[in-house]
């Protein structure tokens, strides 16, 4: 297959985007409904694509700077699943917010560019290039509510933040390209599997990098974005952040650390390690003190990032395949527990503390239960996919030896069930403080009980992903 | 074969399962038919059986019947080892059964859980088939647990009175005791011949004679004896040995019925079954026989005493029954295992209609038991009071009767065994002749003869009890009369036991008496020259005469004069003072200590409360790193990174 | 021998100027530091034959960003004294944080890279080499990837900015010169008739 071919759904990608554009831009307010319905139908094209010009093997292409494998095929099609999720939970609300603008859907979109691009990268440029179309457009969402102050805010530190750690990267990747002449993966790699090429230089190379990497994730002490940066964007722009980036970091750090560094994994494992329990942490003890749910999703979301660093921690392809299997299995249950928090809001109210998830059970027993199976799922409770998750990962860290670690992870996630069973409580043993019934429309509600349940399903069929993220990946 | 024996077992389990959970929807009719027709069936195929093996010379069958789980070279079964000494236990335990559940009919008539009464004592009958018909420890100790279980149950039957629960709680605990030491001695034997089966154990007794234990560090023991010794530490619990012997008393607050089952004729007899059945072991070691010898005799004399003192009825007969444990416990300890067990089965019979005879007493009296208020029963309930003759008279061991048989024979075999402390318990069991004949017919005479004491409202009612009371007391005395003349020689002389029963040559005391056995009749004639015994017991009969009904105010200005020795007696040696005050009290005290202090501060409040409080804490602290100050996080990053690259350099 | 001087030379006016940027009072200022470094580094890339480089960072930094930010530092109203709040409270700290990260890069430069092959000074190419040349030779053909997706970047950065900043203002009056060429007569005029001459009521 000649080049374009593989590059095929980025290719598509582009072309959807600027059809997309162009039709909004002549658009009438009233026909905005087919901005969305393009949006989703590109999402489709796209997978169409990935599937349709899958290789076997891995194939580079673009002069060594793009590749295709099926690993990446495989989360390309997951990230588009999730993005058209994504559309369809925030279609409402953003109508109800005057937020219904084409550019959420382009903005996304591009994203979607950057996240395929770094899924696809082969060498450090591309790498950085996708990071940057993924880290702009989501500069541009947080902020996409402009008449609110606090979305202002959070883009702003976003955005700062995030230029010192894409600079803390480039500064990294210079380092590693002074040592070995190449931004090349595929080189560099070559090139630190001889003995005696890991020197301090390269080392120091890697620190930055890692730097840049945790910040990605949202790994302590790199996290502080995340919490002001969730809670201040309009939820659907959280959804879209909190769920389909971790894929991209996930990219970010398998292609770059195991991947090419793979030969200093005695090294950045430590530090990883250091990371991984810092977030462990801290992500789980400051959940329980919040009383705003996506600031509290968002700390849960750096706990689940230790558990995703253990499974590269651990340095086995087994480790690699649960770091794969629990990044896709947290974009889902995400996606479906900011859903949720999106189900609740009505015009004019952001449904956006604890207190507004009291007596669900009363409002309406089935998203209650849909819930309790997201916070159950993210807790780590069979017979959830979220169980599995935790599972493999521990199994994997177990098996390379680092008990202390598994250890910790456990004892902490038994700390962190906390604050998810909290919701639970408040969804059924608490009067509600807000009577008043979920206005949802038909296709949203049927796509997120869809979404819980297949927490479920996947959780009582785990064998279906563990086996794809095993062959794939590894 | 096989199929008989578990219709025996099971079909008392079946009624008790259907009286027990259908017992509303069957009635009492059906509770009563179906309970009794069950325990006939295991009564008649008892019979059967005891006969295939006695008379027809039937092998000893010993096989397993269901395989529960194998633990590694373990393996636990339920089986069954039918022999002689088995055949004779099923034949008098469910005979005893039959003829309480009939009397039952009459007993509980008024009562409001009838079903549930039959229904303990069918599921009591299984229990205890189970215990004897073990050929494995495992099994026994479930009967074991079983009946014990049962015991509870019943004793508390009329579970709303206070002294009743007292009383089942009471025995429930003492009996673990007794339990805690059996388990020990199972343990010990699975530890030093790892096999749960009766035959293989028994096997290698002579082997562990002489191996040794230390469980003080510095002092060997024989593990035989150890092992030995803690059986018999469950057979005191079972048995009502002293000092575990404070629970057979407060027992008498079950219904009478019980009383005559579990606390006179099965239940107590277990743990003297268990020790015959363990002869192959306690042969071999002298100090445990010598440990039971004494114990037994020391029980039997001082709860005899007790007996002098009581006011109810019922206890009178409890203290009876401790008093002929205690003997029946010394015929083990000198090895003459064939004497305790044949005192055993004579004693069912004639305990059992004494019981069953104060039972009658108390419903004709309309629920009164104490003997103050009694006097002068002869002319109301005749049936009762020729029975109860009859009974009181097996007891003292009047020629002829079975009482004598054994009881005799008993002492003879004390008096020529070795073992250490046979002297002592020889002297302890003649004198306790005495002391049974005085008890016995001071109850006698105060229930039947003398002033009427009778209050005159329940005078006025005052009758023969039904039938379905009397003929139980007419079945029961029949065998009190004639079977120790019947069947002492075969018995105990013709070899019953040989299979069963396992005894070396130099304790075969009953040996050395078979010799000189020439027929029950030459016994007889042969007692009214050589024993002193029976000259006791007459005197005994005299004495109670003389203080009950010839000169009634005596006993009064006796009791005065040695006031002491009297309120030792009437408080029991102060044992149940001492078990309550000390050992409840005490327990409760630091029961209570450790709920409080341990449980309720270190734990919920410590451990459980406290890491959650530290947790929110820690949380609510940490929240506050999070300052929403730009150049703070971008601080924190930068120092972030200074750690890492610092780590890399360092650790380089 | 000139070339390490001049580098030297330059490198140190660029620390200084970097220094400024982050020190001055004045935005203003800082601006023209920042500037003057970008000349320094365009300087430094000159003098390993980057010219395109050089002209380029002077042409797109100083000559577009520059001046945007002068633009907008000018037009807003910034209150400095605020901004400059808690300067020397947190001044020790961060020069401490600074000291160690340059300590420990300098540290693993410097000492720990001994031994290490270094890459030698690229050789001097004649007068007909244009880097200009080159670079487009390998952008378009080895990297034309990244160079697509460079350009898509900046389609996002303009949808992204009108995005975030364009509003309609309401009460504006605006022009749409379509509309007015697709008046018609009849929307603007009506004929109405009147008589010429009416008398005058009393």
């Amino acid at each position: 297959m000649i080049d374009l071919q593989l590059a095929a759904a980025e290719v598509f990608m582009v072309c959807a985007i600027c059809v997309v554009l162009l039709v909004d831009v002549w658009l009438p307010d009233e026909r905005r409904l087919l901005t969305f319905r393009l949006a989703l139908l590109s999402l489709v094209g796209a997978a169409v694509c990935s599937a349709y010009y899958l290789p076997n093997g891995s194939v580079t292409a673009f002069s060594e700077s793009f590749v295709t494998d099926p690993a990446s095929a495989v989360m390309k099609i997951f990230a588009y699943l999730i993005v058209g999720l994504v559309f369809i939970y925030s279609r409402d609300f953003l109508m109800r917010a005057g937020l219904f603008k084409g550019e959420f859907f382009i903005l996304a979109l591009f994203a979607l560019l950057g996240i395929m691009v770094m899924l696809s990268a082969h060498s450090m440029l591309t790498m950085y290039l996708g990071l940057e179309l993924l880290a702009l457009s989501q500069y541009a969402l947080v902020a996409f509510d402009r008449d609110s102050p606090i979305a202002a805010e959070s883009a702003m530190k976003y955005f700062v933040l995030g230029a010192i750690a894409s600079g803390t990267l480039l500064y990294g990747i210079s380092f590693i390209y002074g040592v070995t002449g190449t931004i090349q993966l595929g080189a560099i790699a070559a090139h630190f599997s001889q003995p005696g090429a890991i020197t301090v230089p390269a080392l120091l190379g890697l620190a930055f990098i890692i730097v840049g990497v945790a910040f990605k994730f949202g790994a302590v002490p790199f996290h502080m974005w995340l919490p002001d940066v969730y809670q201040g964007s309009s939820t659907p722009v959280t959804l879209f952040i909190g769920s389909v980036p971790k894929i991209a970091a996930f990219a970010l750090a398998w292609r770059i650390l195991s991947e090419s560094l793979g030969d200093m994994h005695g090294s950045w494992q430590t530090m990883l390690a250091v990371l991984c329990v810092l977030s462990l942490v801290i992500g789980n003890i400051v959940a329980i003190a919040q009383s705003n749910i996506k600031r509290m999703l968002a700390y849960s979301t750096i706990s689940h990032v230790g558990f995703i660093f253990m499974g590269f921690i651990a340095g086995t392809e087994d480790g690699l395949q649960a770091a794969m299997f629990y990044t896709l299995v947290y974009t889902l249950m995400a996606a479906a527990a900011f859903g949720m928090v999106i189900l609740l809001s009505r015009s004019g109210f952001d449904a956006e503390n604890l207190d507004d998830f009291k007596g669900l059970n009363a409002r309406s027993p089935w998203f209650a239960f849909v819930m309790l199976m997201v916070m159950f799922s993210m807790a780590g409770v069979p017979p959830f996919v979220g169980f599995y998750a935790k599972l493999v990962v521990l199994g994997s860290v177990l098996d390379a030896g680092l008990i202390w670690l598994a250890i910790t992870g456990v004892l902490l996630a038994v700390i962190g069930a906390f604050y998810y069973l909290r919701v639970v409580w408040f969804m059924y043993f608490v009067d509600p403080v807000d009577d008043s019934p979920l206005d949802a429309a038909l296709d949203f509600r049927v796509v997120i009980s869809a979404n819980g349940l297949g927490l479920l399903a996947l959780g009582l069929f785990p064998g279906v992903l563990l086996d794809l993220c095993a062959r794939v990946i590894g | 074969m096989e199929g008989i024996y578990l219709t025996i077992v099971l079909c008392p389990l079946a009624a008790s399962i259907v009286a027990g959970l259908f017992g509303r929807q069957i009635g009492r009719a059906g509770a009563h038919s179906i309970t009794i027709a069950a325990v006939a069936v295991s009564f008649l195929l008892s019979a059967y059986v005891l006969k295939a093996i006695a008379v027809d010379g039937a092998a000893t069958y010993n096989a397993a019947v269901y395989r529960w789980a194998a633990v590694g070279a373990l393996t636990m079964e339920v089986g069954f080892l039918v022999d002689h000494l088995t055949a004779l236990m099923m034949t008098v335990v469910t005979f005893v059964s039959l003829c309480v559940h009939v009397y039952t009919i009459g007993y509980m008539h008024d009562d409001d859980g009838y079903q549930r009464f039959f229904s303990y004592i069918s599921l009591f009958t299984f229990a205890m088939l189970m215990l004897v018909m073990s050929n494995n420890f495992l099994q026994l100790f479930f009967g074991w647990e079983a009946v014990g279980v049962v015991s509870y149950l019943l004793i508390g039957f009329w579970y709303k009175r206070d002294t009743a629960i007292f009383a089942n709680m009471k025995a429930f605990l003492v009996n673990r005791v007794g339990d805690f030491g059996f388990l020990l001695g199972i343990a010990a034997l699975l530890m030093y011949t790892g096999s749960l089966d009766y035959v293989q154990v028994f096997g290698h007794a002579e082997r562990l004679s002489g191996e040794s234990i230390e469980i003080v560090s510095g002092m060997q023991w024989s593990a035989l004896t150890v092992a030995c010794i803690c059986l018999f530490v469950g057979a005191m619990g079972k048995s009502a040995q002293m000092p575990l012997h404070v629970w057979l008393p407060d027992s008498m607050e079950g219904p009478t019925p019980i009383s005559a089952l579990i606390h006179a004729a099965t239940m107590v007899t277990a743990g003297i079954f268990m020790v015959a059945r363990m002869s192959p072991l306690f042969e071999h070691s002298v100090t445990a026989l010598s440990v039971v010898i004494v114990i037994g005799a020391t029980t039997a004399f001082l709860t005899g005493l007790l007996g002098l003192v009581q006011n109810d009825i019922k206890r009178v007969v409890a203290y009876s029954t401790l008093s002929q444990l205690g003997y029946m416990t010394v015929a083990l300890g000198a090895s003459a295992y064939a004497a305790g067990i044949f005192h055993l089965a004579t004693h069912a019979f004639f305990k059992a209609l004494l019981f069953l005879a104060a039972g009658s007493v108390i419903i004709a009296l309309h629920h009164e038991q104490d003997m103050r208020n009694m006097g002068g029963l002869r002319k109301y309930m005749p049936i009762t009071y020729w029975t109860s003759l009859i009974g009181s008279l097996a007891l003292i061991g009047f020629p002829g009767f079975s009482g004598f048989f054994s009881k005799d024979i008993l002492i003879e075999a004390v008096h020529a065994s070795t073992t250490p402390g046979a002297h002592f318990a020889y002297w302890c069991v003649l004198i306790g002749v005495f002391v049974t004949a005085l008890y016995s017919f001071r109850m006698f005479f105060l229930v039947f003869h003398g002033e009427e004491r009778i209050d005159p409202h329940v005078k006025s009612h005052l009758h023969e009890s039904p039938w379905v009371v009397t003929v139980p007391l007419i079945a029961l005395a029949i065998p009190s009369i004639v079977i120790g003349w019947l069947t002492v020689g075969p018995v105990l002389f013709g070899g019953f036991f040989d299979e069963a029963i396992f005894v070396l040559e130099e304790h075969d005391v009953v040996g050395e008496l078979g010799a000189e056995f020439h027929g029950s009749l030459a016994f007889v004639t042969h007692a009214f020259v050589a024993s002193p015994a029976l000259y006791l017991a007459a005197a005994g009969v005299l004495v109670a005469w003389f203080l009950y009904m010839y000169r009634p105010g005596l006993p009064g200005q006796i009791s005065e004069k040695i006031d002491v020795i009297h309120r030792l007696l009437v408080n029991k040696y102060y044992f149940d003072w001492f078990n309550e005050n000390v050992l409840a009290r005490g327990t409760r005290c630091l029961g209570g200590g450790l709920s409080r202090f341990g449980d309720q501060m270190v734990i919920d409040g410590g451990i459980v409360n406290g890491s959650a409080r530290v947790v929110a804490l820690l949380s609510i602290v940490v929240r506050n790193l999070q300052s929403g100050y730009l150049y703070h996080y971008a601080f924190a990053m930068i120092i972030g990174l200074a750690a890492l690259i610092g780590w890399l350099v360092v650790e380089l | 021998m000139i070339a390490t001087l001049l580098f030297y030379a330059f490198a140190a006016v660029l620390t200084v100027a970097a220094l400024g940027v982050v020190t001055s009072k004045n935005p203003v200022h800082a601006a023209f530091f920042l500037v003057l470094a970008f000349f320094q580094s365009a300087l430094l890339w000159l003098l390993i034959d980057a010219e395109f480089l050089a002209i380029v960072l002077v042409l797109v930094y100083v000559g577009a960003v520059m001046v945007l930010f002068l633009f907008v530092v000018m037009m807003l109203d910034i209150n400095v004294e605020q901004l400059r709040q808690g300067y020397t409270r947190y001044l020790p700290l961060g020069v401490v944080v600074a000291g160690v990260v340059i300590l420990e890069i300098v540290h693993v430069i410097w000492y720990r890279s001994q031994g290490l092959p270094i890459l030698s000074v690229p050789t001097s190419h004649g007068p007909d080499y244009s880097n200009t040349k080159e670079l487009g030779a390998v952008l378009y053909t080895e990297h034309v990837f990244a160079f697509e997706i460079a350009a898509v970047l900046l389609l996002l950065a303009i949808v992204a900015a009108i995005t975030l900043t364009m509003r309609k203002r309401p009460g504006l009056k605006v022009q749409n010169i379509a509309e007015q060429v697709a008046v018609r007569s009849a929307d603007r005029i009506r004929v109405v008739k009147v008589d010429a001459v009416t008398d005058a009521k009393d």
